[in-house]
C-alpha cells in the first residue's frame, strides 16, 4: 500500500512538472510580453522612455491609465481603414492559399506512398533560401522591366509593360507564395489520414467521384482547412516585410503602420495600442471559433 | 446449425440473379488473388463466401461491388453485363466491414445518403428512411452521429443504409466481425430475419464458419483464389470433397490408410491404428491411398473394449477441453496419433471416469466417416 501510494505521489509530481513546462513557456514568452505591451499602450511617451503606470509620489500608489492612443486610433479613419485593408488582404491570401493548397495537398496525399516524402521535401525546399531573397526575386520578376514583362514584350504579346509591381497584385502574389506551405502541410496531414472506405461507401451508394469529393472529402477535412486557414490568416494580418517590399502606397497594412509608429514617430504607446487592437481583432474571432468547435467536440463525446 | 433445405426451396423455380464467369484478378502480373472463379447466385439466396484471410474472398466481393476491375472474366446481373460499370452505377449495395458510416452525418442522413443521390423526392426519402429506421429498430436515434452509437447499433445503421436503395444484390463484408461473441449470435438471426423480410439476394463474405453456416443458404469454400467446394452448409460439413475442406470446416480426425476390400456395399481401409469399415460403396480401387475423416462428435468414448472388429481405437486421455455444454477429449493412441472426441455433458456429475490419464476406447459406426481421395 505504502509503496503504491508513494509511487502515485511521485507520479503526480512528475506529471505536474511536465505540464508546467508549456505553461511556464507560455507565461514567460507570451502572456508577460503581451501584458507589457498592454501596459505601454496605456502609458505616456516621455523623452526617452514611457512613463511609469504606478506613481508613489504622495505615499499612495496612483495608477494612471492613459487611453489617448486608443481614442486616437478609434477617431482616425486611416487606422480603421488600415485594419480593414489588412484583414482584407489576409482574407484574400487565405482563400487563394486554400484554392491552390487544397488540390495540391489532395494529390500529394493520393500519390504513391514512396513519392510522398519527396513531395513533402519539395514543399519545404523554399525555406532553405532566405525569405528576403525569395521576396526580392519576385520583385525582379514583376517590375516593369522585369523578367515577365520582357518576355511578354519580346514575344509581341503586349506592347507596354504590365503594371504588376507595388500594387495589390504583387502584394497578394508574395503573400500567397510565402504562406502556401503553411496551408498545404496541415491539409496534407489531414487528407492523408482520410479513410478511403468512406469514398467507396459513397460510390457504392450511387455518388459520382466528383460529388463524393464535395460530400465526403471536404467535410471530413474540415479540421485541416481550419488549421491551415488559421496558420495563414493570423500571420498574414500582421505581415510587414511583404507589403514593405512588394506592396505600394495603395496597399495599406497594419504591419507598416506599426513600424512607422515605433521607428519613425518613436511613439511607443501608440505603436503598442495599434498592436493590442490587432491582437484583439484576430483573437476575438478565433476565440469564438474555438468555443464553437469545443462545443461541437463536447456534443460528440 | 442451418435448417435443412426443404423441398419447397428445392422445387421452386430458381431464377439466376448473379452470374460470374471465370473471373480472375491478378495483381502485378503474378499474384492470383482470384483465380478463374465461376458461380451463380439465385434470387432470394444468401450465398456465403467462406475462407481464411488472403483467400481472395474480399477481392471477389470488391469486384462484384465494382471497386476492383477484374483482370479476366465477366459479371452478369439479371443477364446484364456489369463487369465494366463503375460502382456508383451498379444496383448493388454493400455493407462494409466495420461499416464505414459517414462520421460527419447523422444516422438519418447516413441512411438517406444514397436516396438523395438518386434525386428521390424529399417526402419519399423521409418515408423510406423512417421505414428503414423502424426495420432495424433505431427509430429513437435518427439525429445521433455514428460514434454516439454502440457497435450493434452502428451495424444496424450500416444495414439500413445498404438496404435503403432496395438494391438487387446486397454484399455483406464480414457483417458481424466487429461485434463480440454474445452479440454476434443474436445479431446473426436478426440480420437473416431482416434480409428475408426485405427479400434481398445476398453475397456474404466471412472467415467465420459458424457465421456462414447459420446465415448462408449456400456456401462456397475458398482457398488461394478458387472455390474448393460449393454446396449447402450441411453438404459442406458432412460431405466435404477434399481434405482441405474437411479440415477447414469444423474439427476433423484424419486417418490415412490403404483401401483393402472394395465392394459395392462396403469398403475397408487399413489404417495404422485400426481397420475402418465403411458401410457404403465408394469409387476407388484396392491399394489406393485415402484419408478417412471422422468428426469428433461422431465418436463415442467408452471404458470397455467395444465388441467389434472394426472402427475402434484404444488410447489414453491426455487433454480435456471443457466447454460447458460439451467437452472435447484428446485421446493419444498407441501409435502416438492424437484424436479428438467430443461428448455432450448430459449429466451434472463433476467427476467421471474420463479423466486425465484414463484409458479409453473410442468407437464409431460404419456411416460416421467420409473417405477422401483428394
Amino acid at each position: 500500500m505504502n509503496e503504491s501510494s508513494s509511487y502515485v505521489r511521485h507520479f503526480n509530481w512528475g506529471k505536474l512538472g511536465v505540464i508546467s513546462v508549456p505553461y511556464f513557456w507560455f507565461v514567460m514568452l507570451a502572456l508577460i510580453p503581451i501584458l507589457i505591451v498592454l501596459k505601454i499602450s496605456m502609458s505616456e511617451m516621455e523623452l526617452t522612455s514611457v512613463s511609469n503606470m504606478v506613481d508613489w509620489s504622495n505615499g499612495w500608489p496612483t495608477v494612471k491609465l492613459n487611453f489617448s492612443s486608443y481614442l486616437f486610433i478609434g477617431g482616425d479613419a486611416l487606422y480603421i481603414k488600415t485594419y480593414l485593408s489588412s484583414i482584407k488582404y489576409a482574407f484574400i491570401t487565405t482563400l487563394l492559399c486554400l484554392a491552390i493548397g487544397y488540390p495540391f495537398a489532395y494529390f500529394m496525399a493520393r500519390s504513391p506512398k514512396h513519392l510522398q516524402p519527396m513531395l513533402l521535401m519539395l514543399i519545404m525546399l523554399p525555406f532553405w533560401t532566405s525569405f528576403l531573397l525569395r521576396i526580392y526575386a519576385w520583385k525582379t520578376l514583376l517590375v516593369s522591366n522585369g523578367v515577365i514583362n520582357n518576355i511578354l514584350i519580346s514575344l509581341h504579346i503586349i506592347d507596354t509593360p504590365l503594371l504588376m509591381m507595388n500594387n495589390s497584385f504583387s502584394l497578394i502574389i508574395g503573400m500567397v507564395y510565402s504562406y502556401l506551405p503553411f496551408m498545404i502541410l496541415p491539409l496534407y496531414a489531414n487528407l492523408s489520414k482520410l479513410d478511403m472506405r468512406y469514398l467507396e461507401a459513397a460510390a457504392d451508394l450511387g455518388t459520382s467521384p466528383f460529388k463524393a469529393f464535395w460530400l465526403i472529402t471536404v467535410p471530413l477535412s474540415k479540421a485541416g482547412i481550419i488549421a491551415g486557414s488559421m496558420l495563414v490568416f493570423i500571420p498574414a494580418v500582421g505581415e510587414y516585410v511583404i507589403p514593405e517590399l512588394l506592396g505600394g502606397p495603395s496597399t495599406l497594412m497594419i504591419g507598416r503602420v506599426l513600424w512607422d509608429e515605433f521607428f519613425s514617430n518613436n511613439d511607443w504607446p501608440m505603436a503598442s495600442a495599434v498592436a493590442v487592437v490587432m491582437i484583439l481583432l484576430i483573437l476575438v474571432p478565433m476565440a469564438i471559433l474555438n468555443k464553437y468547435q469545443a462545443e461541437q467536440a463536447g456534443s460528440k463525446s | 446449425m442451418a435448417t435443412a433445405p426443404n423441398d419447397e426451396k428445392q422445387s421452386a423455380p430458381k431464377e439466376v440473379l448473379l452470374r460470374v464467369d471465370s473471373l480472375s484478378k491478378i495483381y502485378d502480373g503474378a499474384v492470383k488473388a482470384v483465380d478463374d472463379v465461376s458461380l451463380t447466385v439465385n434470387r432470394g439466396e444468401i450465398f456465403g463466401l467462406l475462407g481464411g484471410s488472403g483467400c481472395g474472398k474480399s477481392t471477389l466481393l470488391r469486384m462484384l461491388a465494382g471497386f476492383e476491375t477484374p483482370t479476366k472474366g465477366k459479371i452478369f446481373l439479371e443477364g446484364q453485363d456489369i463487369t465494366n460499370l463503375p460502382p456508383h452505377q451498379r444496383p448493388i449495395n454493400m455493407m462494409f466491414q466495420s461499416y464505414a458510416l459517414f462520421p460527419h452525418l447523422s444516422v438519418w442522413e447516413n441512411i438517406a445518403f444514397g436516396l438523395k443521390r438518386d434525386g428521390m423526392p424529399k417526402d419519399e426519402i423521409a418515408e423510406r428512411v423512417d421505414k428503414m429506421l423502424s426495420l432495424v429498430q433505431l427509430g429513437k436515434y435518427p439525429k445521433r452521429k455514428p460514434h454516439q452509437l454502440s457497435g450493434g447499433q452502428q451495424q444496424r445503421v450500416a444495414l439500413a443504409r445498404s438496404l435503403a436503395k432496395r438494391p438487387k444484390l446486397l454484399l455483406l463484408d464480414e457483417p458481424l466481425g466487429a461485434l463480440d461473441k454474445k452479440l454476434r449470435e443474436t445479431t446473426q438471426l436478426e440480420l437473416v430475419n431482416i434480409i428475408e423480410e426485405v427479400g434481398v439476394t445476398c453475397v456474404l463474405v466471412t472467415h467465420d464458419q459458424e457465421e456462414a453456416m447459420t446465415m448462408a443458404s449456400r456456401i462456397a469454400v475458398m482457398s488461394e483464389g478458387y472455390f474448393l467446394q460449393v454446396g449447402f452448409p450441411e453438404e459442406v460439413y458432412e460431405i466435404p470433397n477434399s481434405r482441405q475442406v474437411a479440415d477447414f470446416i469444423g474439427n476433423v480426425n484424419m486417418f490415412e490408410g490403404v483401401i483393402d476390400e472394395d465392394e459395392p456395399d462396403h469398403v475397408t481401409v487399413n489404417c495404422e491404428d485400426c481397420i475402418q469399415y465403411v458401410g457404403h460403396g465408394i469409387s476407388c480401387s484396392p491399394g489406393q491411398l485415402v484419408s478417412v475423416a471422422i468428426r469428433p462428435e461422431k465418436i463415442l468414448l467408452s471404458q470397455t473394449k467395444p465388441d467389434d472388429k472394426y472402427n475402434w481405437v484404444e488410447g489414453e486421455i491426455i487433454e480435456i477441453v471443457y466447454f460447458g455444454a460439451n467437452s472435447t477429449y484428446h485421446l493419444k493412441l498407441t501409435s502416438g496419433k492424437v484424436i479428438k472426441v467430443q461428448e455432450i455433458n448430459t449429466t451434472r456429475e463433476l467427476t467421471c471416469w474420463r479423466t486425465w490419464g484414463a484409458k479409453a476406447y473410442a468407437h464409431w459406426n460404419d456411416m460416421a466417416m467420409i473417405v477422401l481421395t483428394q
